[in-house]
């Protein structure tokens, strides 16, 4: 049991740090730099040298830096895939009598195994914007399904948890609205950087203060859907913190944090807007929205079990 | 919490020096090596004007060969060169060279319908000829590559060549993959020629 606890949570932790190399991969550029799958250049291990290069493989397509980066990314992938198989191994022989851990495992690892197969679309329709989107998705539900399973482990080992807290009943619509949203901005951040990559693509020289002023309405709506997720996390904080009895130190402290959270984002998003679109600031700006989708994940669920076991 | 925060805090910034190591190698990797200089030749344009290796000074170049009667990989060459020709139409400096192996056929005229016929409506794309053996040398000697059996026996190669008349790399003509590296490639050549 303790195997499987501890095998939950590195699960969880390893699919958080794949969508930050994921996201390295798309703004370093390298997401054709293997151009078959599952091979790299036709060899398990890519070539180090351009005499390695298969002959129905055009060699100009090789760049040694960005074959071994996505060569990374496919590798902790399948590292990350073995630990979800694993988890789900040791949850079935443990678990296989809760439903509610059970069920979103299964999930998690049918959705892996997607990911996967997704990842081989992404090769072979050269990195087509939408399934890049998809890829992202889908990570982002596995990341919330593992978290709500880590979560439940921990409420098993932990049956106090929550008891003593008594929160408002009805913000239920609150945390449906909030994730929506989120979603919906993550979706529209993508589009925004896709669309950036497409005009770039017609205008290669033109520089990038130029794009985002060409991208207009979806630069406001990204916007102004961040300041509208502000205020919701505003308001959930003041629900959850300021009119509940004895909110746990979970709540607590991930209420701050996700404030926090969200005055970050809209610092890294108005730098990409108003200086320059600098990857690393890209990259951390759509990591950190993974962060607070699984904080509101987070919140939920105590939220539910206060309510629950208070009942 | 506090000890959380001791491992996440370091461990971020961690993972921000090592992204950011990783995005600059990324972008230099993209540095491109010169193979050699194009010898001088001196062509023709479609329109009788003189094209010779001067045409070459201070543009980035895509060239390839090919023939207009052409039914084999061809086609694909030429549509993959006309969706850079558009995709690159506000980039002055970037110019387009196909170079027929088959003049016998493709006369002057003839290279000027098939430009009108794929679209090209400026000086960015030049089709370009002379004799049967002078093209077999240029090709051979000056990019390279095979000439046996001209015109059917022509590589399907796109060149790049930078504004000193340098090659600097050869992309498959009819891959998909291929031509997004070029695009970046000519991109960055572009962007150095500008700093």
């Amino acid at each position: 049991m303790r195997s499987f606890r501890t095998f939950i949570f590195l699960s969880t932790g390893l699919t958080y740090l794949l969508i930050f190399i994921g996201g390295l991969v798309r703004v370093a550029g390298a997401g054709m730099g293997c151009p078959d799958w599952p091979k790299c250049f036709g060899r398990w291990i890519p070539p180090t040298n351009i005499d390695q290069i298969p002959s129905h493989i055009d060699p100009a397509t090789f760049n040694i830096v960005l074959a071994w980066i996505e060569y990374c990314n496919r590798l902790f992938g399948a590292i990350v895939g073995l630990t979800i198989t694993i988890t789900l191994f040791l949850g079935l022989k443990y678990y296989s009598h809760l439903p509610h851990i059970k069920w979103p495992l299964i999930s998690a690892f049918g959705l892996t195994l997607f990911e996967g197969w997704l990842g081989s679309v992404l090769i072979h329709t050269v990195l087509n914007p939408l399934t890049i989107t998809l890829h992202l998705l889908f990570a982002l539900i596995i990341v919330m399904l593992l978290l709500y399973v880590s979560q439940e482990a921990y409420y098993l080992d932990n049956p106090e948890a929550e008891k003593d807290s008594k929160y408002p009943s009805n913000i239920q619509g609150l945390f449906g609205l909030l994730a929506f949203t989120l979603l919906f901005e993550v979706i529209l951040g993508t589009e925004i950087r896709g669309g950036l990559e497409m005009i770039r693509k017609d205008n290669p020289m033109v520089n990038s203060q130029f794009l985002l002023d060409m991208l207009g309405p979806f630069k406001y709506a990204h916007s102004i859907l961040g300041f509208f997720i502000t205020g919701l996390c505003g308001l959930l904080w003041y629900r959850l913190v300021k009119q509940s009895l004895n909110p746990s130190s979970l709540i607590v402290q991930t209420s701050t944090g996700l404030l926090i959270l969200i005055m970050i984002q809209i610092i890294l998003g108005e730098v990409l807007v108003f200086f320059d679109v600098i990857p690393l600031i890209q990259l951390f700006h759509l990591w950190i929205a993974s962060w607070i989708l699984g904080i509101i994940s987070v919140q939920y669920c105590a939220w539910k079990r206060s309510g629950l076991i208070n009942e | 919490m506090n000890r959380i925060l001791y491992i996440i805090i370091p461990g971020i910034l961690l993972l921000g020096f090592g992204a950011n190591w990783v995005i600059q190698k990324a972008d230099r990797s993209h540095d491109i090596p010169v193979i050699k200089q194009v010898p001088d030749f001196t062509f023709y344009d479609q329109e009788g004007q003189l094209f010779n290796k001067n045409r070459l000074v201070n543009k980035i170049t895509v060239l390839d060969f090919m023939f207009t009667s052409c039914t084999g990989p061809c086609p694909l060459m030429t549509s993959n060169m006309a969706t850079l020709y558009q995709e690159f139409r506000n980039v002055m400096e970037v110019q387009f060279v196909s170079i027929t192996v088959d003049p016998l056929i493709d006369s002057e005229s003839k290279l000027k319908e098939y430009a009108d016929f794929v679209g090209v409506d400026d000086d960015r794309w030049q089709f370009i000829r002379s004799d049967i053996e002078s093209t077999k040398d240029l090709k051979q000697n000056g990019f390279m590559l095979y000439s046996g059996e001209l015109p059917q026996g022509h590589a399907i190669k796109f060149i790049l060549i930078d504004e000193e008349g340098n090659i600097r790399k050869y992309f498959d003509g009819t891959d998909e993959a291929s031509q997004a590296v070029l695009r970046k490639d000519i991109t960055n050549l572009v962007k150095e020629l500008r700093s």
